[in-house]
Parts: C-alpha cells; sequence; structure tokens
C-alpha cells in the first residue's frame, strides 16, 4: 500500500498543448502557479476536484493525466 | 541571492540585535542601559524594511513562494516581535511588587505602545505583499491544507504547553510561587496564546519549504 502513489502527466500535456505556461494552467485552474509547480513535482496530491479541473483545462481525460502507480 | 535578498537579510539582522538590545535592557552591555537603543535599533530596522519593499517589492521574496507563504513569512517575523515583547513583559512584571496587580504600570505602557507600532507595521507590510500578488490567486486548496495542518500542530502544541504550565505551577514550592498574582497568571495565559500562533506560523512556513524541497 505505502509504495504507491498518485503519479501524473501535467508537465508532459501542458508542454504538448502549445507550450502552455504553468501561470497559465494555474489561472484556468483557479489555484496558484507555486501549486501547479508543487503538483508537477509530485509533491502534492490535488482534490478531485482540482484533478477534474486540470484534466479539462488539459483537454485530457482524468486517467490520462493522474495515475495511481508504484513511486 | 539579489541585493534586494541581501539588504532584506540585514534589515532582518539588524532587527534581531535591536530586539537582544531591548532584552539587555538595564542589565545591559557593561553597566549601560542599551535598552532604549535596542527599541530604535529594532524599529528603525522595520521601518527601513518597509521603504525597501516599496521599493523592491517584486525582489524581496523569491519567486517560488506563494502569496500565502509570503503572508505566513510576514505574520514569523511580526509574531516572533510580539512574542518577544510578552516574554519580556512577563520577565519584568515580578519585579514590580505590588504594582504588577495594577492593570496599567509602568511595564505594561510601553508594551502596549510597541505593540500598536508592530501591528500598525504588520499591516502595512501586509498591503504590501497583497498589493504585489494583486492580479494573482492568492490563496488555494493547498495554502488551505497546509493552514489546517498548521492550525492543528499548533493546538497539540498550545495543549502541551498548558499541561506543562500546570505541572510547572502544581510543583513550584509554596515560597517560590508568591510572584504568581492574578493579573501575571493572565498575561502568562496571554502569552501561551501568542506562543501558539507562533508556533503555527513557523509550522506554516516549515510546512511551505519541504513540500519544495
Amino acid at each position: 500500500m505505502s509504495g504507491f502513489a498518485v503519479r501524473n502527466r501535467i508537465r508532459e500535456f501542458r508542454v504538448q498543448k502549445a507550450e502552455m505556461t504553468q501561470a497559465a494552467l494555474a489561472e484556468a485552474c483557479g489555484v496558484t502557479r507555486q501549486t501547479i509547480i508543487a503538483l508537477e513535482a509530485e509533491k502534492y496530491s490535488p482534490s478531485l476536484e482540482l484533478a477534474f479541473k486540470l484534466a479539462r483545462s488539459l483537454e485530457r481525460n482524468l486517467e490520462e493525466v493522474f495515475q495511481y502507480a508504484e513511486k | 541571492m539579489t541585493k534586494a535578498l541581501r539588504r532584506t537579510q540585514v534589515l532582518l539582522a539588524m532587527a534581531a540585535l535591536g530586539a537582544a538590545g531591548m532584552f539587555l535592557g538595564t542589565d545591559g552591555w557593561y553597566g549601560i542601559d542599551i535598552g532604549p537603543v535596542g527599541s530604535a535599533v529594532l524599529y528603525a530596522a522595520l521601518w527601513l524594511f518597509v521603504v525597501h519593499l516599496a521599493r523592491y517589492s517584486s525582489e524581496v521574496f523569491p519567486e517560488q513562494w506563494s502569496p500565502a507563504e509570503k503572508q505566513a513569512w510576514v505574520a514569523v517575523v511580526f509574531m516572533a516581535l510580539v512574542t518577544f515583547h510578552v516574554a519580556n513583559l512577563l520577565l519584568a512584571l515580578p519585579d514590580l511588587g505590588a504594582e504588577a496587580d495594577q492593570l496599567r504600570n509602568s511595564a505594561t505602557r510601553p508594551l502596549w505602545i510597541n505593540l500598536g507600532m508592530l501591528i500598525f507595521g504588520w499591516i502595512v507590510i501586509g498591503s504590501m505583499v497583497r498589493k504585489q500578488d494583486a492580479a494573482a490567486v492568492r490563496l488555494d486548496e493547498r495554502d488551505l491544507r497546509i493552514a489546517h495542518r498548521a492550525s492543528r500542530f499548533a493546538d497539540g502544541a498550545l495543549a502541551l504547553l498548558i499541561i506543562w504550565l500546570v505541572v510547572a505551577l502544581v510543583t513550584l514550592p509554596e515560597q517560590s510561587r508568591t510572584w504568581l498574582r492574578p493579573l501575571i497568571a493572565a498575561n502568562v495565559l496571554i502569552s501561551l496564546l501568542v506562543a501558539r500562533t507562533l508556533v503555527e506560523n513557523i509550522y506554516t512556513v516549515w510546512r511551505y519549504r519541504r513540500e519544495r524541497a
């Protein structure tokens, strides 16, 4: 159980989406840029609502952006 | 490290030196009362910081700090100064004897003036920092989660402090308790609340730092 964590591909999809900046993604989701930095570094696991907002802003499915996988 | 950041550190060191001078007070340095000098240095550092922040607002705080983290750092500095002033009062009160029973005495008067100046400075600096991030989101779920954790941690610390105080009062020999007058006990309780807020703010900045590492 402890060997698993929420992983994400936010950075990868953000760069693919016409080089979207962290600030632009933060504004679209209503969070600070520092939270996007923490998310991309996998130092912070978002709430379900924020996870949906991120997926929608990146035009991806939730499962594409977030995975519950081994560390 | 930028020049603005270095200047900030110099001003903080200056404030700490001033506070130390105030703390030594009449016991002083080679018999000289350096309390008023310390006070002047502390408040000069504070107002220089206000000027510094007004001129170099975007450079004083590192870019990777969120608006809530900046506010938490400002709170740590001011709460540390408030705690220091309250601790100074607690040390001075037992020496006043019967005068300590009066709400207005020679030790509380300067405290109220100093606290007023600190709160005013806090409001000014806090609003300057807020203005810096006017267009951005200032508080989000991550900040709220950290604030919630800090509050829980501070509540635990307060409970421990109260237990420690109760044990200390119960185990103190009766003759050592003569200094414990009602108003001193009231000030001790207020100082516990001040200490709780300081612990909460220190935990908050520590948490932000840890999440970045």
